[in-house]
């Protein structure tokens, strides 16, 4: 319905060095929108995540088949330029020159070791937003620590209080912070750059740091501990506003329900969907108070109910009643889900080497622009002939002398 | 506010959220947009959730609404009466951008329908962040941060084998649809900058979930299988406790031997008791880390050394020998962390009204030119309710009978 309409980030052009994770994805969202991502990597330096499982029907030859790298990068085009090659940067500035964005998750000091540092590269186009993205910033003393996504979660206290009391602390289960807090913000970082130089005409540097963005979205733990010297502990599924409030065995494999009650109305109508058994009348569960202070016992009641159930019936029959309900969804489910499928969340695009294969669009739906992805993710490689004759105008016999010489590779 | 060059400060945003959407908001305070919080006058609900500030309760003190609003200007407004609309409807006029947490046709119901407010301004973009978005079979729905994580596949990867999965602080489907909102608010903006037309963004707390599966979906999709998460696979992203605490580790992945030596060599120079197993090539299988034997041989060796240390100095050590640890950390161990103590991250700003100084995290990003700033703490209930009205152009005594009337709340 939106296929004539004006795309949001239409003409908007991104340089993309930026690999692996949190930087992809920042770039898959602006492709959605419209932007035109050229993607450089090369077969001497691919993105690692090309070799990163899942694989199409679990073969993991090559560098085509991974799902984990082809759900953050539909819509790009990707050219092969090897950047250890003299004449590579010559290729990397025409592009650098016709850009609105540029993007690196690298090392710091890869980029102008290249010289193409911002210094370097604000001197070729004043107007480019420069985006750069560190684990914890370019000073101080854990400057130059590693980490991976595991780490982060659990340095910036997201591990801590995902877990069940009395056991280790687990987490998320994925690298959430690469996918959620650095992405966000340096997705915002750069609208925000770009509103700006529509009154300034120029651009700017935007450096995310990894760890502050994490901690500034969950602020709780810090503040609570600065606020009044107390310690947030484990929250299980638990939460310190509701009770029952709680992830209860069903009927299936690995199957229960999410169950939030959040006031006596909500509480009164659980009671009902329940069939108002005794138990649930007696004064141990008759105020907030009373369910938090008895918690495990009301737990267990709920899954003695919920146990010999199916989890949709169950989530529909609540919701119907206003109880907040929901299936815990594995993969499958939430790809089956209709109301996903409804919003159009998933699609299946087709690629030369993995045949129709699942991608899903950014959580935002505009009313007068598409978000939307018209291609899966490319060949390492595949665009770079197209990209440099058409964009960065090179001429074919420019082009033949460059490949002659190992740059395109 | 005057425009300093290194501000968003020609950007007015409304934020009529409450418990879902207010990080949104303060994504554009913190770069110096005029936010401006609207609330009931009964006060936005976040004001009674904990923590509290000294550990007392009190519609001021709850540390969320105060992180989450502060740099905002405050007015109370019962938009339930036919003149808080028309308050409201002057409102959109001057705004750029509408933020909103409604239920899926509440305001429509009150007269405030987006056409209503589009006709008022035209490139006023309006963003909506609910539990299940606009329209879908769950849609009128009620939703908790919770059912969302379930619903959108999230929560199932917080556990292995047949564990219950458990929950992240913060309610993070809510704060993965705020951080979604405002990106896509932002993106509408701009459109609306370069063209005059605003337009209507829906955001769904469920669906921003779904962008947070890393590979799940991908690995149902091409292998057939439902993943969870990681955390029983010796050395590779598991756990472990230590003397005050516990600590994250990743010294292998796959079969990069090259990540494992150092950690080897750590070992060994520390003199860590029967670290000498660690020197054999079967630990460079992931099938052999993954087996009991495997698992058990190291926490048992690794941890009778953390179990001697605590996670600060297993920190500093780890890392200097280029080991990919970490602390789990707690409230406290981020506040006294020295590398965001480096960073002056934490912001201690003075309330007047609490008589003292609230810890908050500070910038998550710098710019060449723009500039974060936590802003004023956060405003009290109606604090700026009668500022804003004459802003707008109301008169001292129709401000005075709105008070009156209930229609505002005066702070």
């Amino acid at each position: 319905m939106l296929a004539n309409m004006k795309r949001a980030l239409e003409g908007i052009v991104v340089c993309d060095f930026s690999w692996v994770g949190a930087g992809p994805i920042t770039t898959n969202v602006l492709g959605q929108c419209g932007a035109e991502i050229i993607k450089i990597e090369s077969t001497k330096r691919p993105d690692i995540l090309r070799k990163g499982g899942p694989f199409k029907d679990g073969v993991a030859e090559g560098l085509e088949r991974s799902g984990y790298f082809a759900n953050r990068n539909p819509n790009k085009k990707c050219i092969s330029l090897n950047m250890s090659h003299p004449k590579a940067r010559d290729v990397a500035i025409r592009l650098i020159k016709k850009s609105d964005i540029i993007i690196n998750n690298f090392r710091v000091g890869q980029m102008e070791k290249w010289n193409l540092g911002w210094e370097d590269v604000k001197e070729m186009n004043p107007r480019i937003i420069y985006v750069t993205m560190s684990l914890q910033g370019i000073t101080g003393p854990h400057k130059a620590y590693m980490g991976y996504g595991v780490n982060l979660n659990a340095l910036c206290g997201l591990t801590e209080r995902a877990g069940m009391p009395g056991e280790n602390p687990f987490g998320t289960g994925t690298n959430y912070t690469d996918h959620v807090m650095v992405p966000g913000h340096t997705l915002f970082g750069i609208m925000a750059a770009l509103l700006q130089r529509e009154q300034t005409g120029e651009g700017q540097t935007v450096a995310v740091s990894q760890l502050e963005s994490a901690i500034s979205m969950k602020p709780t733990d810090a503040m609570a501990y600065a606020g009044s010297g107390e310690i947030l502990g484990p929250l299980g599924y638990g939460d310190p506003d509701a009770a029952p409030h709680g992830v209860y065995t069903t009927l299936g494999y690995r199957k229960w329900i999410a169950i939030g009650v959040f006031n006596e109305d909500e509480w009164f109508s659980l009671k009902k969907v329940m069939g108002n058994p005794e138990w649930a009348e007696d004064e141990k569960f008759s105020t907030f108070a009373s369910r938090k202070e008895n918690e495990a016992e009301l737990n267990a009641n709920i899954e003695a109910w919920t146990r010999d159930k199916y989890s949709d019936w169950l989530m529909k029959e609540l919701l119907q009643n206003g109880v907040k309900a929901g299936v815990v969804n594995d993969s499958r489910s939430a790809i089956e889900d209709d109301h996903m499928r409804e919003r159009g969340f998933w699609s299946y695009l087709d690629h030369p080497v993995v045949g129709s294969a699942l991608y899903n669009r950014a959580p935002i739906m505009f009313s007068k622009t598409p978000i939307e992805m018209r291609t899966a993710a490319p060949l390492l490689g595949e665009h770079t002939k197209e990209v440099l004759t058409g964009l960065l105008e090179y001429s074919e016999e420019e082009i033949e002398q460059l490949t002659a010489e190992d740059v395109l590779t | 506010m005057g425009n300093d060059g290194k501000s968003l400060s020609d950007v007015r945003v409304i934020d009529f959220t409450g418990e879902l959407g207010p990080y949104a908001g303060k994504m554009y305070a913190g770069l110096g947009a005029d936010v401006i919080h609207i609330e009931p006058v009964t006060g936005n609900p976040l004001r009674n959730i904990g923590p509290f500030y000294e550990g007392i309760q009190d519609r001021e003190r709850g540390l969320q609404f105060l992180y989450y609003n502060g740099g905002k200007r405050g007015m109370a407004l019962d938009i339930r009466q036919e003149k808080a609309r028309d308050i409201f409807l002057r409102l959109c006029s001057t705004a750029d951008l509408l933020l909103e947490s409604f239920a899926p046709g509440y305001l429509d119901s009150l007269g405030l329908s987006y056409d209503i407010l589009s006709a008022v301004n035209p490139k006023l973009v309006q963003t909506s962040i609910t539990p299940f978005g606009q329209f879908g079979p769950y849609a009128d729905y009620p939703g908790c941060d919770l059912t969302c994580s379930a619903l959108g596949g999230f929560l199932f990867l917080a556990g292995i084998d047949n564990d219950k999965p458990v929950r992240a602080c913060d309610n993070q489907a809510y704060r993965m649809a705020d951080a979604y909102a405002a990106v896509g608010s932002s993106i509408a903006l701009l459109f609306a900058k370069k063209t005059g037309i605003g337009q209507f963004v829906d955001v769904s707390a469920m669906e921003a979930t779904g962008m947070a599966l890393e590979n799940a979906a991908q690995y149902w999709d091409l292998e057939g299988k439902n993943r969870r998460g990681r955390g029983k696979e010796a050395g590779s992203a598991s756990v472990h406790p230590c003397k005050d605490g516990f600590i994250a580790i990743v010294a292998i992945m796959g079969k990069n031997k090259v990540m494992w030596d150092p950690f080897v060599k750590w070992m060994q120079d520390e003199g860590v008791e029967g670290c000498e197993v660690f020197d054999d090539p079967r630990w460079i299988e992931p099938s052999y880390r993954l087996s009991a034997e495997g698992y058990e041989t190291f926490c048992r060796v690794f941890e009778g050394f953390t179990m001697q240390n605590e996670k600060l100095a297993l920190y500093e050590r780890g890392q200097a020998h280029r080991v990919a640890i970490s602390p789990v950390s707690n409230g406290k161990d981020l506040l006294e962390n020295p590398q965001l103590k480096h960073s002056n991250f934490w912001q201690t700003i003075h309330h007047d009204n609490l008589n003292g100084e609230v810890t908050y995290p500070g910038a998550p990003y710098t710019f060449g030119n723009l500039e974060w700033r936590f802003g004023n703490p956060a405003p009290t209930l109606g604090q700026h309710s009668a500022e804003i009205l004459r802003e707008l152009g109301y008169e001292e005594d129709e401000i005075n009978t709105f008070a009156k009337e209930g229609i505002i709340y005066v702070g």
